[in-house]
Parts: structure tokens; C-alpha cells; sequence
């Protein structure tokens, strides 16, 4: 460990970390485009210049490049330093375009921020700019080459990170471009990130092109609902529209990037179709009439029909605070018929999931990321998880054998950029390359991951599940005996069917006599139910998802609920009529309501949703790394398994 | 002596008085006269356009972020020719205190203050000013200016074909 002095503040760090990154550890922020985190250090912008006044090294070193050593002291502050990095400023700026008005980075751009740190507020140079053409990148990402400054970092995610092939760098010396060979859209699967990498404005988001700026955006910490996997987002709203999600940093799940299904997908809660209003049998109507005919109507069928006469259904894609309350509604209303999942399948492999890990337990994305042998048996991760395949791949870079089973390795390999080994079972791994072996594969098809604990002894698992919250769903079942819908109807007795955000096809809702939907999206079964109560999306709420490993994470409001001004009405903005929520905007999360109905049906709701041994997930910090609620073997009972 | 000295304070004061009451008024009949504004003056905020006649805005938002009371609203767009430009743009005047932060916060010169001060109403919702009501046929100051000649992403001009840029580099060519 070798100790150095930045700032006067000694500093010890590993040996092989550079200057900078000791520098970030104490908390010294020295500028940079170049050096990013996930990428490492190439030293081509020169901005990140500090000065060594003493030990192995002397004078100006870019802090990217340099690894530690005994005895060094660094000056991020010293007038030579600064000077340099003034200068290096002003120098990237010389071809910059000067377009900020119009471009969508202005306000988010790190190369705005350091013009304005390094007091670069006048052009000295005369000469002409540099200019380039531009080329179309498909629907998602806007290209403005003229912006760059050749900090390579595009280049590097596209190529290194994520494998891609059909994105790199062209030309020589002052003509260097980032760009495909042929104009075309982007192959890879995450190349909305290089949004996210590109310090100036040169890769911009198209989906939201022109439409906000950074500080009237509405942004809280949230968590992407397109998978199990929980990666950690950062949607961006404005006016009550989702305009586009960025990658929000979280290491033991996604690290630093999400995938493009993620980020450009989530769009249905623009929707103007969304359900906005309560609906009994067809007619919009008030909330008190919903409410009362809800009342009602369940009272009569509950007389009618009895007490196990009612199922009442949630889902792997509701947040676990609405979870919780079904259950505490189903106790005073119908026990026994509560369940979190639609079809026996689904239900039975996510809870088989929960019992067969193996002791060593599941595997994360960062312990994917570590592995000494990948195995992914027969799920087509870019499908179904990309970022799991983007784990995947970094345990490749990092040494690691990928064997494949029961997909296309060709399709899988090439996407990724990476080589893999296709077996037609697990055995043909030879067993000296099982070191940190880590398997995937999807809770739908549970026996393929079955493994063997003399052969595999040390493994990980990693069990795809069915949505953001599927193993909510699983533990809750595992406590409330819930089953599935499917099995709840197989036994005849079923007359009425209280779906909560629970997508349940129409036919098998066609004789039921009571059907009501509490949704957000408008789903068949929203389409088919008599009564409908609307609720608040993901982004309109606080609450909770269990990802795939068991790690109750927290997301923020990011919004208010209502209609996108965007395609309002012309006569309702401006408003020229005063009222207290914006049109379409009278909805309330999906555990709100459930906490109202168990109230109105006698029974007492908690303050919170979080009682019992879920207490503890009260306070749960939406920044961090999230709790770990399940974990297997003897801390079970402790962990709420 | 008290008295003397009393005596010139109100002769003295009177003085005053009298001298004011023979003077010329400063003040005008308002509205039957009027005083002509200096050119810089502060009130009605217009937008402009370049010496083209096109839309000087391009919704860049600075405005509405510079004004200290959040009386500009807008939501930019973009034309099918790429240009970007504010699919609406409003005022409210009832709630604009005329300080001149958003002209004096827009790039492309879009957004300035007129001399015209007789904005009042007894309609408030009159005051509410929409795009329509703010754009004027005309370039205000800096009648020459153009920003999109001046920033290089080639809206205006062809790509590099702005007074100080050189044309597109060939990224395919071999020379040093």
C-alpha cells in the first residue's frame, strides 16, 4: 500500500491505482473528460494535469496516467497545474461549435462546466474552426460530431465495455471521427449509454431531442421495472411526461450503465390511453361512487357466494408495499385465496427457485462480473436481461470461460463480441475451469439449473425471474400459502376476481361475475373488469422492488401523476380555471387504495406497509446498494425468507 | 430672540413655498400627454427575428431559467429542417417585474425589452402573452445578427460553411 500526500492530506491506496482515482478516494475532485471509472485512463484530453513537487516523480503528470508510488506529493492546486489545465481548456474549445442554445447537453455538459471553471470566457484564437458531417444513428441516438473533443470514452464503452463492432474510430490527427464506417443504426444493445459516457453534447438523446433542460427536469433515484434484475435509473420528467431514463450508479447491481431496452423503453405511462379515471361497468364516475360500488358490490358477493368465492390477484411487476396489503386485505376478506402470480408455471418456478440455490447463494451482477466461468443455460440473456449480458461480458475481458448451453452460441458471441464455448450439459464443463463458477439461467425453466453439490461445490446461481418484484411476490406466497390464479380457478369456486396491476388474459375472466382492476396501464384485463380503479406508475410513487438475488431496493416519485402536457387538450393550458391536481392527475398508488378498501372493510390499515420483520425495510435509502432480504440456509428465518 | 428666529423659519419657508407654486410642473397630464421613453427603457417584451425573418428563439429555455419570478414558460421543438424553435412561448405580464434578465440571458438576441409601457388592463388574463402576441416582424438591436451564421452545426449555412469555419474534413483521406 503505498501512501502519498495529495494536498497535504496523506493518502494509502493499493498499489496500481492511479492519482486520480486516489485523489476521488479522499474526496479531491481533480477535472477530467477522459478517465472514466468503468473505462479507465487513456490520457487523451489532458485536462486531469497536477503538479509533483516531490518524491519519484517531479513536475506537471497527467493524474489518469501516473499509478501511485511511495512518497509522492501532488498539488491538484499549484498556479502551474491550473494553468495548464486553463490552457488545455481553451484548446478543445478551439473547434467547439459554440451551439450550446441548441443543443441538448447544454446545462448537463462537463465540458460547459470545466469552460466555465477554467474562466475560458473569451476567444484568443482567429483561425478557422474544424467541421465533420454528421451520420444518422438510428431512432435512439442524435450524433453532432462537430461537438467532439476526442476524449475516446465513446469509443471505449462501445467497443471494450459492450463489444459492439459496428462503431469505432476513423481518420488521423485533427481528423479523427467517432462514427460508423457506413451510416446505419447502432448494433449493439446498449448503445444508449454512449449518451451517457459523451462529456459534450456529440451523442444526444433522441427520443427526448429538444425538449428540456437540466434544471427543469424532474429526476429521483428509481429503479427499472423491464426485468429482474433492478438496474438503478434516473428517468427524467418534465410537464408529467417521461422524457428519457439515464443510467444511475449502482455497483453491486448494474454498475455504471443500463441497457437500451431499459432506457428507451418504459414509455407507457405517457400513454393517453392510460386509465385515469375510476370506471364502474364502463362509465367514468368519482372516486367515493367507485369506491362505495366497490364496497358494495364485493359485500353482495361475498354473501352471495361465500367467503372463498373471491381471489384476489397481484403480480411480480407490483411494488412490494402494494404486495404486502393485498395480503393484509385478503386476511379480513377472503384468507386462503390471495396470490401474487397469474399462471402455476410462473408461481412454481420462482418459488422452486427460492429453494433450490445452493447454499453459497445467488449471484449478483457484480459477482457475474467477477466470475472465473460463466455458465448460461439455455436463456437468451440479450432478451430477457441485457445488462446480465453485459456481466457476462466483463468476466470474459476479465479471463473468465463462457460456456452456453441450449442457445445459439454464434448469436449470443457475436452480439457480445465475446467467445464461447456451446455444452449440451453441465458435466462437459471440464472441472478445471469451474473456479468461481457462477451459472444463469431463468426461473421458467427451473431443472436445467438444478446442479450438482460435489461438482459444482462453490458455485453461484443467477435465477431470472418473471418482473421487477418477482421475489417479492415469491416470499409473500411462501408466507400467505398463495398459489396462482390459474390453480385458484382450476377449483371451480371462484366467482369474483379483484386484480391488482395483475395481467391476466380476458378469457379466463369471461365468467366470472365480478371482476375489478386496480392498474395503470391498460391491460386486457383492465379492458375486461366492471370496475376499474386507477393507480399511479412506477414513476409516480415511492416503493419498493425485490430483484432477481433477493435485494429490496427503494425508488423515489420522480413525477406527478396526470396528463402529459403534451397532447392535453389545448383548453386546459393554460389553466384558466384553478384546481388542485392537474387533469388525469386524481390517482394514488396501487397500496394507497388497498390500505383505504381494507379500512372501509372493517379491518385496521398500518401506517406503513412495512410492519413485522419487513420493518426494517421502513428507512431503506433509495442510494446505496439496497438490503438483501432473502438470503438461504440458516439466516433465512433472520434475512425474512 | 426667539421670536426673530421663528419669524425666519416661516419667512424662509414660506419662501420656498411660493417659489414652487410659480414654478413650471414636472409632472405631465398623463394619457393626454405623453412622455417619450428613452430607447433603452425597460417594459413589453418582444420577440425578434433574424435579418432572414425567421424565428430568432430557438427555446433554449435561458430565459424562463434567468427570470427571477417564473413569468416565461415554453416548450422547445424541433421543425422538420432540424432548426429548433418554441412551440409556445408565454408571458405572463401580470407577474413580469421587467428587470431585463431574460434579455439580457438570450444568445441569439431573440427576447428584448421595448419602450412600450402601456401594458395595463383590466382584464388579468389579457396579460397572459402567447407566442402570437410576442413575436414582432423585425430584428430590434443587432439587426445584422444571426446566431445559427455564427454556431457550426449547419442549419443556415451548409455544414462548415460559416465565415470561420473550413469545410467538412474527409475522415477517409490519406493525407497527413
Amino acid at each position: 500500500m503505498p501512501g502519498l500526500i495529495i494536498d497535504d492530506i496523506p493518502v494509502e491506496v493499493p498499489a496500481g491505482t492511479t492519482v486520480i482515482e486516489a485523489a476521488r478516494s479522499v474526496g479531491i475532485w481533480i477535472p477530467h473528460f477522459c478517465y472514466h471509472p468503468a473505462l479507465g485512463s487513456v490520457g487523451a484530453c489532458r485536462l486531469c494535469a497536477v503538479k509533483l513537487l516531490d518524491g519519484p516523480v517531479k513536475g506537471i503528470q497527467m493524474s489518469c496516467m501516473l499509478p501511485v508510488q511511495e512518497g509522492m506529493v501532488v498539488s491538484t492546486t499549484d498556479a502551474e497545474a491550473q494553468a495548464m489545465r486553463r490552457n488545455v481548456i481553451e484548446w478543445l474549445m478551439i473547434n467547439h461549435p459554440h451551439d450550446c442554445p441548441v443543443c441538448d447537453e447544454g446545462g448537463e455538459c462537463t465540458l460547459q462546466d470545466y469552460t466555465i471553471a477554467g474562466g475560458h470566457g473569451l476567444r484568443r484564437y482567429d483561425g478557422k474552426k474544424r467541421t465533420y458531417h454528421n451520420q444518422e444513428l438510428g431512432p435512439h441516438i442524435q450524433h453532432e460530431m462537430n461537438r467532439c473533443i476526442h476524449c475516446y470514452r465513446c469509443v471505449r464503452f462501445y467497443q471494450e465495455q459492450a463489444g459492439g463492432t459496428d462503431f469505432g474510430v476513423m481518420g488521423s490527427g485533427a481528423r479523427v471521427y467517432f462514427g460508423r464506417f457506413k451510416e446505419g443504426a447502432l448494433d449493439s444493445p446498449f448503445s444508449g449509454n454512449l449518451v451517457d459516457v459523451c462529456p459534450t453534447g456529440v451523442f444526444t438523446d433522441k427520443t427526448s431531442r429538444f425538449r428540456a433542460r437540466y434544471w427543469d427536469y424532474d429526476m429521483a433515484p428509481s429503479l427499472c421495472p423491464g426485468c429482474s434484475l433492478g438496474c438503478n435509473i434516473t428517468p427524467v420528467a418534465r410537464y408529467r411526461e417521461l422524457l428519457k431514463i439515464k443510467a444511475r450508479r449502482n455497483d453491486g447491481v448494474n454498475g455504471w450503465f443500463i441497457c437500451d431496452r431499459g432506457r428507451f423503453g418504459g414509455r407507457e405511462v405517457n400513454d393517453p390511453a392510460r386509465p385515469r379515471a375510476p370506471r364502474v361497468d364502463g362509465v367514468d364516475v368519482p372516486w367515493d361512487q367507485a369506491l362505495d360500488t366497490f364496497v358494495l358490490r364485493l359485500g353482495e358477493l361475498l354473501a352471495t357466494h361465500g367467503a372463498g368465492s373471491l381471489a384476489l390477484v397481484g403480480s411480480p411487476r407490483l411494488p412490494l408495499e402494494g404486495q404486502l396489503l393485498l395480503a393484509r386485505l385478503a386476511e379480513i376478506v377472503s384468507p386462503g385465496n390471495v396470490c401474487w402470480f397469474t399462471t402455476a408455471g410462473e408461481a412454481r418456478g420462482v418459488l422452486a427457485a427460492l429453494e433450490t440455490l445452493p447454499p453459497e447463494g445467488v449471484a449478483s451482477l457484480a459477482d457475474v462480473r467477477g466470475a472465473g466461468c460463466v455458465v448460461i443455460l439455455g436463456v437468451d440473456l440479450l432478451a430477457e436481461a441485457p445488462m446480465m449480458a453485459l456481466a457476462v461480458r466483463q468476466a470474459w475481458r476479465n479471463g473468465a470461460k463462457v460456456y452456453v448451453m441450449g442457445i445459439s452460441e454464434w448469436t449470443f458471441g457475436s452480439f457480445l463480441g465475446i467467445s464461447v464455448t456451446p455444452v449440451s450439459s453441465l458435466d462437459e464443463v471440464p472441472p478445471a475451469e469451474r473456479v468461481k463458477p457462477v451459472l444463469i439461467g431463468n426461473s421458467r425453466d427451473l431443472p436445467s439449473a438444478r446442479v450438482d453439490e460435489k461438482l459444482w461445490g462453490g458455485a453461484r446461481v443467477a435465477l431470472l425471474q418473471s418482473g421487477p418484484n418477482a421475489v417479492g411476490a415469491a416470499l409473500l406466497s411462501v408466507d400467505h400459502d398463495g398459489a396462482s390464479l390459474e390453480e385458484l380457478l382450476a377449483s371451480g369456486r371462484i366467482k369474483g376476481v379483484v386484480a391488482v396491476e395483475a395481467d391476466i388474459p380476458g378469457s379466463w375472466l369471461a365468467g366470472i361475475p365480478f371482476v375489478a382492476a386496480l392498474d395503470w396501464r391498460q391491460t386486457e384485463t383492465v379492458a375486461v373488469a366492471q370496475l376499474l380503479l386507477p393507480t399511479t406508475s412506477w414513476l409516480e410513487m415511492d416503493g419498493t422492488f425485490i430483484n432477481y438475488e433477493g435485494r429490496a431496493q427503494r425508488f423515489l416519485k420522480v413525477m406527478n401523476p396526470g396528463i402529459p402536457l403534451r397532447g392535453l387538450d389545448p383548453t386546459l393550458h393554460p389553466p384558466r380555471i384553478h384546481r388542485s391536481v392537474p387533469p388525469g392527475g386524481d390517482l394514488r398508488p396501487a397500496w394507497r387504495l388497498l390500505a383505504h378498501l381494507v379500512e372501509r372493510l372493517g379491518g385496521r390499515s398500518p401506517e406503513s406497509p412495512f410492519t413485522g420483520r419487513w420493518e426494517r425495510l421502513r428507512d431503506l435509502h433509495p442510494e446505496g446498494e439496497g438490503i438483501m432480504v432473502y438470503t438461504h440456509g440458516s439466516d433465512s428465518s433472520e434475512g425474512g425468507g | 430672540m426667539s421670536v426673530f428666529k421663528d419669524m425666519k423659519a416661516i419667512s424662509q419657508g414660506m419662501w420656498i413655498t411660493w417659489k414652487h407654486l410659480l414654478r413650471k410642473p414636472v409632472t405631465i397630464s398623463y394619457p393626454e400627454v405623453k412622455r417619450t421613453p428613452p430607447p433603452r427603457y425597460r417594459a413589453r417584451i418582444v420577440l425578434t427575428r433574424d435579418p432572414e425573418g425567421g424565428e430568432r428563439c430557438v427555446a433554449c429555455y435561458l430565459c424562463s431559467a434567468a427570470c427571477p419570478v417564473d413569468c416565461i414558460s415554453l416548450q422547445a421543438a424541433e421543425r422538420d429542417d432540424g432548426r429548433r424553435y418554441a412551440a409556445w412561448f408565454r408571458i405572463n405580464f401580470s407577474r413580469c417585474i421587467f428587470c431585463g434578465l431574460c434579455a439580457e440571458a438570450c444568445p441569439t438576441m431573440a427576447i428584448q425589452m421595448t419602450p412600450d409601457y402601456e401594458l395595463c388592463t383590466r382584464d388579468i388574463m389579457s396579460l397572459l402573452y402567447e407566442k402570437e402576441d410576442l413575436l414582432v416582424d423585425g430584428c430590434g438591436n443587432d439587426p445584422d445578427y444571426n446566431f445559427y451564421r455564427h454556431s457550426g452545426i449547419g442549419l443556415v449555412n451548409p455544414r462548415g460553411g460559416n465565415q470561420d469555419e473550413n469545410p467538412p474534413v474527409d475522415v477517409r483521406g490519406l493525407a497527413p
